[in-house]
């Protein structure tokens, strides 16, 4: 059964058909690519699927449940968080404070016992900043976790967003766009971690425009154009589409 | 921020602050500051809203429901003041909440707006219902009834017990906000406050947090206006009216939101002291007072608060500067 199964998936703006009757399949543990030219309805794909616009029709199914119209709160506590196409972030905060945010979802101490600063919830915080810690360690940014995220580079900025979406322990990750303003050797340290990311049971969606990104990451790809889905299989056979390859690619590839 | 500094001048200040009755003697500076205590509350309570990103207009009216709840608890049910100050502060924040699920769809300037629309609203049913007194409001409302413990008789007979009580209620106030902002709750604010996009994407649920918010801070608004009733013993709906709910701004933005319980106090003590000591004419003080505002908001963004904490290291520049030289 697949994790996330998108049914005939519509939304409408106005005179604006972003997308259209889509249906896809994300199963566990794979990497999926999304790629389509501009304008295809990648990041509207991903701001329905997680609550930040509902559907004009269709439904969002994940883990057997229709989470179209919920809340983007709601979904993310069911397993499902997106990564920001612009650096989203608390310009304002530290790295630290960031991820620490993301870890919300996860307390259990009831609130009032947060308020009067019990014991028990006293020890929930610091499995909080324990787990902020090794999230930070993980993605490579352990040294600037004083550092305020304003301040770091553009590449470092879209690794701290990926860091405090990993804070939420999701099950399903969207990735949009992560590679964007990231030098050669940034994203070949960014696809190791996708990839150790996947083994730690994540199942990744990726929309991204950097070909060999895709290709050596993705198990699946899905091609996207004008709100359509024009082709999906392995790298392999979307490198061979033509249809693909005159709507995206480019002849070179 | 400068923490343990922070410390030492908040115990320095309650240590002066509760030996002050017996320096002061003049009823009418210990009055002033009863005020700005009452005031300090007032401020909080918009800081609490701000500190989501939210700003009210509509602050005076829950103060303005505190009292005449409380009044009229006391007046026509009979009941004691120690009851009727829970009592009437639990009804503010219960109106705040009805008042709250609607204020949440339009975040921005939509909850600008419409608090200000409470505030007009509420002004004109205290003008207008008859059961709160018309443009007059109420006079003679009684004092809190003496407290008799073993060993000492409060009786609100003089300033000095409204002194100490306005004095716990700003302690009490100051120390439950604090302790939610230390918490993760104040935490969630703050990640709200920064952006509600991302804390909404990361699993807050930001409409909840700030209706808590909301209805907290009116809760208190509402305490203090129980306190205010029973001390000035009149209260009319202009007291209550918009003019005031932008004098809860001043005192919480001028003073400096950098925190949010020492800056409201700070402005709370230097706007409610202010106009006082200048002396000045009543045609030209709003133009005075205007120009003050305009001075602290075009130099000092983090408030007074905020460059009061800055003078240690301003001054010390000014003195390596001139000690090179």
């Amino acid at each position: 059964m697949a994790l996330l199964k998108v049914e005939k998936l519509s939304k409408f703006f106005g005179g604006l058909n972003a997308l259209t009757e889509l249906e896809l399949d994300v199963f566990h543990s794979e990497i999926l690519g999304i790629i389509g030219p501009n304008g295809a309805g990648k990041t509207t794909l991903f701001n329905l699927i997680t609550g930040f616009l509902a559907p004009t029709s269709g439904r969002i199914i994940f883990e057997g449940e229709d989470i179209a119209g919920l809340r983007t709160d709601q979904i993310t506590r069911r397993g499902v968080t997106r990564t920001f196409q612009t650096s989203i972030l608390y310009m304002q905060a530290t790295c630290f404070e960031n991820v620490l945010m993301g870890y919300h979802m996860h307390y259990r101490q009831p609130k009032w016992k947060a308020f009067l600063h019990t014991r028990a919830a006293y020890e929930e915080e610091s499995v909080a900043k324990r787990k902020a810690i090794e999230i930070l360690e993980f993605m490579g940014l352990a040294q600037l976790k004083d550092e305020l995220a304003s301040n770091l580079p553009h590449g470092q900025q879209r690794a701290l967003g990926i860091c405090i979406a990993l804070a939420t322990a999701p099950k399903l990750l969207l990735l949009d766009e992560p590679a964007t303003g990231m030098n050669p050797k940034e994203t070949a340290g960014l696809m190791k971690q996708i990839k150790k990311l996947r083994d730690r049971d994540i199942t990744i969606v990726l929309v991204e425009h950097n070909m060999r990104a895709i290709m050596n990451l993705c198990d699946r790809i899905v091609v996207l154009n004008y709100g359509e889905k024009i082709a999906e299989g392995s790298p392999q056979e979307i490198r061979g589409n033509t249809q693909v390859i005159e709507a995206y690619l480019g002849k070179e590839y | 921020m400068k923490y343990s500094h922070t410390k030492w001048i908040a115990l320095v200040l309650f240590v002066l602050a509760l030996v002050l009755p017996f320096v002061v003697q003049n009823p009418y500076y210990l009055h002033l500051i009863t005020m700005v205590y009452v005031n300090a509350i007032l401020a909080m309570g918009f800081a609490l809203i701000y500190s989501t990103g939210l700003i009210t207009l509509g602050a005076s009216a829950f103060w303005g429901i505190g009292a005449y709840a409380s009044t009229l608890l006391v007046m026509k049910s009979g009941l004691s003041f120690w009851l009727a100050m829970p009592a009437s502060t639990m009804m503010t924040g219960m109106v705040a909440l009805c008042f709250g699920f609607l204020l949440m769809r339009y975040p921005g300037v939509g909850f600008v707006v419409f608090t200000l629309l409470i505030c007009f609203v509420i002004e004109r049913m205290f003008v207008y219902i008859k059961i709160f007194g018309g443009w007059g409001g109420i006079i003679g409302i009684p004092p809190p009834n003496p407290i008799h413990l073993p060993f000492y008789s409060f009786d609100f007979s003089s300033k000095i017990p409204y002194y100490y009580l306005s004095l716990f209620l700003f302690l009490v106030t100051a120390i439950f906000f604090y302790s939610l902002y230390s918490s993760r709750i104040g935490r969630a604010w703050r990640a709200i406050k920064l952006d509600s996009r991302l804390a909404e994407a990361v699993g807050v649920y930001v409409n909840g947090y700030r209706l808590a918010a909301f209805v907290v801070a009116s809760t208190f608004t509402g305490l203090a206006g129980s306190f205010y009733a029973h001390y000035s013993m009149t209260i009319n709906p202009e007291t209550f009216g918009i003019l005031k709910s932008i004098h809860i701004q001043i005192y919480a933005i001028l003073g400096g939101l950098e925190s949010y319980i020492l800056g409201p106090l700070t402005g709370s003590i230097v706007f409610t002291l202010l106009p006082e000591f200048l002396q000045i004419s009543p045609e030209i003080e709003p133009y005075v007072t205007g120009t003050v505002l305009i001075l602290i908001v075009i130099f000092l963004p983090g408030g007074l608060a905020g460059f009061a904490q800055r003078i240690p290291t301003v001054l010390f520049r000014w003195y390596t500067a001139i000690a090179r030289k």
